[in-house]
C-alpha cells in the first residue's frame, strides 16, 4: 500500500472513531483515487479559487472523510481542525459544505447530482476555450441513479472531452440493483473508458493525465474498506459504524499489517 | 433575445421545447444555444455548473417537467449550492388545456418558493417579463420566470417584489391576483366596489403592500398555488382562496373552458366577489 494512502487511512480510522460517525468502508474504496487525482490535476492549496485550476467533484459525498483527509494532506488546511468532524460547529460534515471547506468545489450528498454539475462545468470550460478539465468521482450504488445516465449520455452527445469520470466499482451495490458490467454500460453510451485496479496509485496516476477524444471513464475495481481485512469481508455491518477501542485497535492493527 | 445577444455570458439549455424559436440565436452563437433534450434533471444541474464557471444560463422546457421532476435538483444544485441561474418554463397552469392532467402544472410557485436563495415571478404581461427578466438574470440568485401564452393586456408598473394597487375605492374587501389570470379579474371586478391588489413577484412578496389592507377581508383569486400562501405568511390578516380545488383537473379543451369549469372566468368571479362582498 502506498504509505500516503496507509496515512490517510488511519487519519479516517481515528476521526471515525474520535468523532462517532464516519463512512469508513467507502472512504477506504476511495483512497488512492483521491490521492492519485490530487498528485495529477493542477490545483493550488494556498488559493482553491486559482482561476486555471482543473476541478474536482465528489460525487459520492458520503466519502467526504476522505476527501477531507486528502485535502488536509495536500494543504488546504491543518489537520487538526478535523478533529471536530460532524460536531455540530463543525466546518467538516458528513456531506461537505462548499462555503465551509477550502478545496471543495460543489457540495454533494444526495446521490446523482456530480456528474450533472461536471457536465456543466465542462461545457463552461469549453465555451470559455479554457484547457481546464473536470474530474468526477462516482459510485457504483449512485450508478443505479438514472440522472447518472441522463448526464453520462448529455456529456457524450455535447463531445465533452475535458471531463473524466472515475468509477468506484467497490460492489457496494450488489445486494441491490447490480450493474455487473459497467465498462461495457458506459461504452454502449458512446464513452472512451478503460478499467484499473483502483488501489494501484500508479496505474490511477497513469490513466487520470489521459485526455481522449471523448468522455474518459475510468473504471477503478476496488474493495469497499480496502486495507482492513474486518470491513473488507463485513462492509454492509461497517457502512455506517463508529468503532469502539476493540474494534479501532483490531481495524488500525490490520491497516499496519496490510491484511488485505 | 437581444439581452443573449448583448451578454456573452448568457447560455441558453432547451429541454427540446421551443427551439425552433431561437434558430437565429443558435446560427449566430452556436457556443450559447443547446438543445440539451428531453432530461430535466440534467438540464437544471447542468445550469448549475455552468453558473459555477461565471455563466448565467436560462433553462427552457414545460413547466411540470422542468419544476416538479427537477425540484430536488433546483433545490440543491442551484440553490443550496448558489449556483443560480433563470428557469423560464412555459405551459404553466392550464395552457397546456388539451395535453390533460400530465401536463398542468399549478404546484411550481407554491414549491419553489419554499426553498432559500430562489425568486419567484409569474409575469402576466410581455412587458411585465421583459422589464423583470433584464432586472434579475444575473443576480447571482436562482429565477423562476413563468412564461404564459395567454398574457393579460393590461399595462401595470413593474418593479421586482412590489405589488401593484389597481384599485383602491376604501372597500370592506381587496382581491389579490397574480399573473395572467389578472385579464379575468379585471373585468369581473372592474364595476364592483372592491380593491384591487395585483402581484409579478412571488417572491420576494410584497408584504408591506399587503399589510396596508390587513384592516380589510382579503379574497385571493388565483388559477395557482402559492400566492394565497404568501399572503397569508402576513400576520393578522383574513384571509380566503378562490381557485383550485383538491383534485386534479381531468378535463381537455382549452384554457377558457377549463377556466370555467373552475369558476375562474370573468362571470364565476364577480359571483364569488359580490358574495364575498356581502359577507364583509
Amino acid at each position: 500500500m502506498n504509505p500516503v494512502c496507509r496515512q490517510i487511512r488511519k487519519d479516517i480510522l481515528h476521526l471515525a472513531k474520535v468523532s462517532g460517525h464516519g463512512h469508513i468502508p467507502t472512504c477506504f474504496s476511495v483512497v488512492e483515487m483521491l490521492y492519485s487525482i490530487y498528485s495529477t490535476i493542477r490545483h493550488d492549496p494556498k488559493n482553491p479559487s486559482w482561476e486555471n485550476r482543473d476541478i474536482f467533484i465528489l460525487s459520492k459525498g458520503h466519502a467526504s472523510l476522505a476527501h477531507y483527509c486528502i485535502l488536509a494532506e495536500c494543504g488546504y488546511f491543518k489537520k487538526e481542525f478535523l478533529s471536530t468532524f460532524g460536531a455540530f460547529k463543525s466546518d467538516f460534515g458528513c456531506h461537505a459544505d462548499r462555503f465551509k471547506v477550502p478545496g471543495v468545489e460543489a457540495s454533494t450528498g444526495s446521490l446523482g447530482h456530480g456528474i450533472g454539475l461536471s457536465v456543466g462545468m465542462a461545457l463552461g470550460i469549453k465555451i470559455a476555450k479554457s484547457d481546464r478539465r473536470v474530474y468526477a468521482l462516482i459510485g457504483d450504488g449512485e450508478a443505479n441513479e438514472g440522472s447518472v445516465w441522463e448526464a453520462v449520455l448529455v456529456a457524450v452527445n455535447l463531445g465533452l472531452n475535458n471531463l473524466t469520470i472515475l468509477y468506484d466499482n467497490n460492489m457496494s451495490h450488489a445486494k441491490g440493483l447490480q450493474i455487473n458490467h459497467p465498462a461495457e454500460h458506459f461504452r454502449g453510451f458512446g464513452c472512451e473508458v478503460i478499467e484499473v485496479n483502483g488501489h494501484d496509485v500508479e496505474a490511477l496516476k497513469r490513466e487520470i493525465i489521459k485526455k481522449g477524444n471523448k468522455l474518459w471513464v475510468i473504471v477503478a475495481h476496488t474493495k469497499k474498506g480496502y486495507g482492513c481485512r474486518t470491513l473488507v469481508e463485513n462492509h454492509y455491518e461497517w457502512h455506517r459504524k463508529s468503532p469502539n477501542d476493540h474494534e479501532y485497535a483490531k481495524l488500525m492493527e490490520e491497516i499496519c499489517e496490510e491484511t488485505i | 433575445m437581444d439581452l443573449a445577444a448583448r451578454d456573452d455570458k448568457i447560455v441558453l439549455l432547451f429541454g427540446d421545447v421551443s427551439v425552433y424559436l431561437f434558430q437565429e440565436f443558435k446560427e449566430k452563437y452556436p457556443d450559447r444555444f443547446y438543445n440539451i433534450g428531453i432530461c430535466e434533471n440534467t438540464l437544471i444541474t447542468m445550469a448549475a455548473g455552468l453558473s459555477a464557471q461565471g455563466f448565467y444560463p436560462f433553462v427552457h422546457s414545460i413547466a411540470p417537467f422542468i419544476t416538479e421532476r427537477s425540484y430536488e435538483q433546483i433545490k440543491l444544485d442551484m440553490c443550496y449550492n448558489e449556483f443560480g441561474g433563470n428557469i423560464a418554463s412555459c405551459g404553466a397552469s392550464f395552457d397546456y388545456a388539451w395535453d390533460g392532467a400530465t401536463h398542468h402544472a399549478y404546484t411550481d410557485l407554491a414549491i419553489l418558493r419554499l426553498l432559500p436563495h430562489m425568486e419567484v415571478i409569474q409575469p402576466g404581461s410581455r412587458k411585465e417579463l421583459d422589464v423583470l427578466l433584464r432586472s434579475q438574470y444575473n443576480n447571482g440568485k436562482t429565477t423562476y420566470f413563468r412564461l404564459s401564452d395567454h398574457p393579460h393586456d393590461i399595462d401595470v408598473p413593474v418593479e421586482f417584489g412590489k405589488g401593484v394597487v389597481l384599485k383602491d375605492c376604501e372597500s370592506k374587501l381587496t382581491v389579490m391576483t397574480a399573473g395572467p389570470l389578472l385579464g379575468n379579474v379585471m373585468e369581473a371586478c372592474g364595476e364592483i366596489d372592491v380593491n384591487l391588489v395585483y402581484f409579478h413577484t412571488l417572491k420576494p412578496i410584497d408584504k408591506k403592500l399587503i399589510g396596508k389592507f390587513a384592516n380589510t377581508k382579503i379574497l385571493v383569486i388565483h388559477d395557482a398555488l402559492g400566492l394565497y400562501e404568501a399572503i397569508c405568511e402576513v400576520p393578522h390578516l383574513s384571509v380566503s382562496y378562490h381557485g383550485l380545488s383538491d383534485q386534479f383537473c381531468s378535463s381537455y379543451g382549452t384554457l377558457k373552458e377549463i377556466r370555467e369549469a373552475l369558476g375562474l372566468n370573468p362571470g364565476s368571479i364577480k359571483k364569488v366577489v359580490l358574495r364575498q362582498l356581502a359577507k364583509s
